[in-house]
């Protein structure tokens, strides 16, 4: 969120001692816990310079975690997108029972574990699970491979876009859609035309978000993963390996590239924020 | 006529909005819903645009049933009280809406769109605003622009939800003659809620008072203000002095007996007495009944109290007058009622 | 003299008397389609598997599950998740206040930069923060050698370093929460009360810090909520030893690895209700402050 300095009175502000001290101490904090293991990424990626950085990123595995990583988000962002969509509209448009019920199943992931959020997977499609001898008998295979990736993905990362949609939604209100049905426009013409325009830095901000949690989810994808080699690793994943195998320049390096992501990713959180803070302010409360 | 409601009654959970309402609009006319919050008037509106649906009852537009229809069938033109104009629309891209949205049947041509949108910017005053954004209107532009917009599907029937009620007093005047020559000119029928008495006395053909969900009294602004139907229609258009009486013999006499009116006869027993102040007449008088206790100067009118043994009336009269009589706070004058209306008391 | 309504209109049938007693009629088309839609997907998505949890752990019947559940190993692997995770969440919200109230109300270089940085736990990949933090902290890591070298202490592959990855992912929740109604607190009361002869100390202690309490609570409910269930950050720096450092997250990856369902299952389970028992108490907690200090 920009920051907004907020309403204290400048003649009651504290000693000059406690200010520098305050500020010293978040500055102190914030370097040791976030600064360094950050810079600590790029360093240990380089830290056998350009050539091995670039090696570990095209040796054929961290490829295809690469390739698989960015299929699993192009499936699970407009699949979440989809969804965003639909339950903000129904939820702020209309007036139904159990509305709240349905906010919090919503936000339901936000609660669960990562491995948990994996598990229920497992046991509904594993070998062992509830689905496991049908889906054997039929040679489906979800779990250990890319479809089991795909749900668990979606499972962490569908909230975000109903999350920032709905109170921007309910803040918006129904009244120029009721314009545009007295006008003439059907509920598509309607959607379209004017409610799309009106929530389209919403959109965005929660498809980056989404995005961001789909390419870096580990704990879930981990557990209904079966680590196979080129198959079923995502990026995350493959970090994992190449850390355990005591491969370290290759392991940050490709850590390297997730945090590039994250970076981006925040700028372009906070770009979105600046210019477009108010409507997206709504989102906040 | 242009539209027929029978019967409509709406209910919200326990409360009840509006209670078996019938009513007629003429063709042409421009109608006034009068009423306080809660009234129902805007929930009528609604229904008749679509917008909400009613419980029971039938509603006609053109001959037509409408109450099955949805808003965009019935072709009606509707302005909301807060615009509700796309925010993200420039003016012409919202006056052009309703028009760009049709079915590609019935679509015009971009030029003829362009045209429409044109010649109704200019009958609104606003065609240097076309490419202007509705942040960047001030009130008064952006209901014009809602206007246009509405106008702009040619709809049968334009419904006007509190129209000015957003704005400021000077630009509602303004914005308020601008309507009627609107009206004027082109004639479309139209329906405006409002619970500003003195708006719908001044622009309304014909004006419908409501309260708690049923119709007061339907007839032109002279009629209802001078031959109010209820309590509620004599109150709600405009000051008054009310006081509790008694009526015998066709003759209604305060407690106090400082005052009598003569009735028509068909009322008896207790009575509630209303007198506008403006038929409220003083004159100095050293045995007076009444004592004035306060004298307000307002712009170019005076409203003078007077207490009447026990009673606190209010008058009103030019300043003119007012310095004619000579009358100060304290004096003692005498006080007769050119005009009152008698209601039995429930 | 009932009109012939359409079926938008009075909806007259009897399903239709139930539609209207569950949705308030509207004009606004698309509820079916919309509803549906969101309800199929949360169905497959989430209630289904969560049954399936449900049904796994209620496989082993009652005295199964806690037999499954009661063991030294899952016990201990519970307090270091809870316990550790509660810690985290301590030291989030003394910093984390100091951090949101350097960044609302004071000025300095670089402000909106740290502003923007605080949001990197959320959006950082969990496994690149947990093998920086391993490797930071391992004794051969800028500070690990550090801490190491000074004070002989060893942060990886100990519970402390669970505790500062726990830390770190649970920065911005009491950050982000504390910040926005910091923002909003209006001045005058703190002018009143230094007008009334109040030091700096005691106005914040007792004006300032009261209105701010209940959003403190709020993140570090919130941190301790991620923290307890928080995985990636989490397995590189703890030496993931069963009943020194092995969190619960892992305890229920070792036993899908051995296709102990059941077990997981139960364990995920108990975890699931000591969360929200937890969280529970927690919302409870803020809604007795907030009728006490109703304003």
């Amino acid at each position: 969120m920009p920051v907004k300095k907020g309403g204290q009175p400048p003649a009651l502000a504290e000693g000059l001692w406690i200010r520098a001290l305050l500020i010293a101490v978040s500055l102190g904090f914030l370097l040791l816990f976030l600064v360094l293991p950050l810079i600590s990424v790029f360093v240990e990626a380089l830290s056998r310079g350009v050539e091995a950085y670039w090696d570990a990123l095209v040796e054929p595995d961290a490829v295809a975690a690469i390739q698989l990583t960015l299929i699993v988000a192009a499936i699970a962002v407009p699949a979440n997108l989809l969804f965003g969509v639909a339950a903000s509209w129904c939820i702020a448009k209309f007036d139904f029972r159990g509305k709240n019920l349905l906010i919090t199943l919503i936000d339901l992931p936000f609660s669960v574990s990562p491995v948990i959020s994996g598990l229920i997977y497992v046991l509904m499609f594993g070998a062992h699970g509830l689905f496991g001898p049908f889906l054997k008998s039929q040679g489906i295979q979800i779990i250990f491979a890319v479809p089991g990736l795909v749900l668990a993905t979606i499972f962490v990362t569908f909230p975000f876009v109903a999350r920032e949609l709905i109170p921007l939604m309910q803040e918006q209100g129904s009244e120029e859609e009721e314009a545009a049905l007295v006008l003439g426009a059907s509920g598509w013409q309607t959607f379209w035309r004017v409610t799309l325009p009106n929530i389209k830095w919403g959109l965005l901000y929660g498809v980056l978000l989404c995005n961001a949690r789909a390419m870096g989810e580990f704990g879930a994808v981990s557990v209904v993963s079966g680590h196979i080699r080129g198959e079923t690793n995502t990026m995350p994943l493959h970090v994992e390996i190449l850390y355990n195998e005591y491969n370290f320049v290759a392991a940050f390096s490709v850590a390297s590239v997730l945090a590039m992501l994250a970076l981006v990713t925040l700028v372009a959180k906070t770009v979105l924020e600046w210019r477009f803070g108010a409507e997206l302010a709504a989102a906040r409360h | 006529m242009a539209i027929q409601i029978s019967g409509i009654t709406k209910q919200f959970g326990h409360y009840c909005a509006l209670d078996a309402v019938d009513l007629e609009v003429r063709s042409g006319e421009l109608l006034a819903l009068l009423g306080p919050s809660g009234s129902g008037k805007t929930t009528l509106l609604r229904i008749m645009a679509g917008l909400e649906h009613a419980d029971s009852g039938s509603l006609q537009l053109h001959g037509e049933e409408a109450l099955g229809l949805s808003p965009r069938e019935r072709q009606v033109g509707f302005v909301f009280q807060h615009y509700a104009l796309f925010r993200h629309m420039t003016v012409f891209d919202n006056v052009a809406f309703g028009l760009k949205v049709r079915p590609r049947a019935q679509r015009f041509t971009r030029t003829e769109i362009k045209r429409r949108v044109m010649e109704l910017l200019e009958l609104v005053q606003l065609a240097h605003f076309a490419d202007r954004y509705p942040a960047q209107l001030s009130g008064g532009q952006r209901q014009r622009v809602a206007l246009a917009r509405a106008l702009a599907i040619e709809p049968k029937v334009l419904l006007l939800d509190e129209p000015f009620g957003a704005l400021d007093a000077k630009v509602r005047k303004e914005l308020r003659r601008w309507l009627r020559k609107l009206h004027d000119d082109i004639h479309i029928t139209s329906v405006f809620v409002t619970h500003d008495q003195e708006e719908a006395l001044e622009l309304a053909d014909r004006v419908v008072v409501m309260s708690q969900g049923r119709i007061e009294q339907v007839g032109s602004p002279a009629e209802v203000y001078d031959h109010p139907a209820s309590a509620f229609v004599y109150e709600f258009l405009g000051q008054v002095n009310r006081f509790d009486c008694t009526v015998t013999d066709g003759v209604a006499r305060t407690s106090n007996g400082a005052l009598s009116i003569h009735t028509d006869g068909s009322i008896q027993g207790p009575a509630i007495a209303y007198v506008r102040p403006h038929d409220l007449g003083l004159s100095p008088s050293a045995g007076g009944p009444g004592r004035v206790s306060g004298i307000h100067v307002v712009g170019p009118d005076a409203r003078i109290e007077v207490d009447l043994a026990g009673l606190s009336l209010e008058a009103e009269m030019d300043r003119e007058r007012l310095s004619f009589l000579g009358l100060n706070p304290g004096d003692r004058c005498a006080v007769h009622i050119d005009r009152a209306r008698v209601f039995p008391r429930r | 003299m009932v009109a012939a309504s359409s079926t938008d209109a009075a909806l007259p049938t009897a399903g239709g008397a139930v539609l209207s007693t569950f949705k308030k009629p509207s004009v606004i088309p698309g509820f079916g389609l919309t509803m549906g839609f969101t309800l199929t997907y949360l169905g497959l998505l989430v209630l289904l598997p969560l049954a399936a949890l449900a049904v796994k752990a209620a496989g082993l019947g009652w005295s199964g599950f806690w037999s499954a559940v009661l063991t030294p190993r899952v016990l201990a692997a519970f307090e270091i998740s809870f316990g550790l995770s509660l810690l985290a969440a301590a030291v989030n919200a003394v910093f984390g206040f100091i951090v949101a109230w350097v960044l609302v109300r004071y000025r300095f270089p670089g402000d909106r930069l740290v502003d923007a940085l605080v949001d990197l736990p959320f959006a950082l990949p969990t496994a690149v923060a947990g093998i920086a933090l391993s490797a930071l902290y391992a004794p051969n890591g800028w500070v690990g050698k550090l801490l190491m070298d000074w004070f002989g202490m060893k942060v990886a592959f100990t519970p402390l370093g669970i505790a500062i990855a726990l830390t770190f992912i649970g920065l911005p929740f009491v950050v982000r929460t504390v910040q926005p109604i910091l923002q909003d607190l209006p001045a005058e009361e703190e002018e009143a009360a230094a007008s009334l002869g109040a030091t700096r100390w005691q106005t914040f202690r007792n004006v300032v810090f009261p209105a701010l309490f209940p959003a403190l609570l709020t993140g570090f409910a919130l941190a301790f909520a991620r923290g307890v269930g928080e995985y990636g950050s989490v397995i590189f720096i703890a030496g993931n030893m069963p009943g020194v450092s092995e969190i619960v997250p892992l305890l229920i990856v070792i036993k899908l690895e051995q296709y102990d369902y059941a077990g997981a299952a139960a364990v995920a389970t108990l975890m699931l209700m000591a969360s929200f028992v937890l969280l529970l108490i927690l919302n409870l907690l803020q809604a007795w402050m907030r009728s006490r200090h109703a304003r």
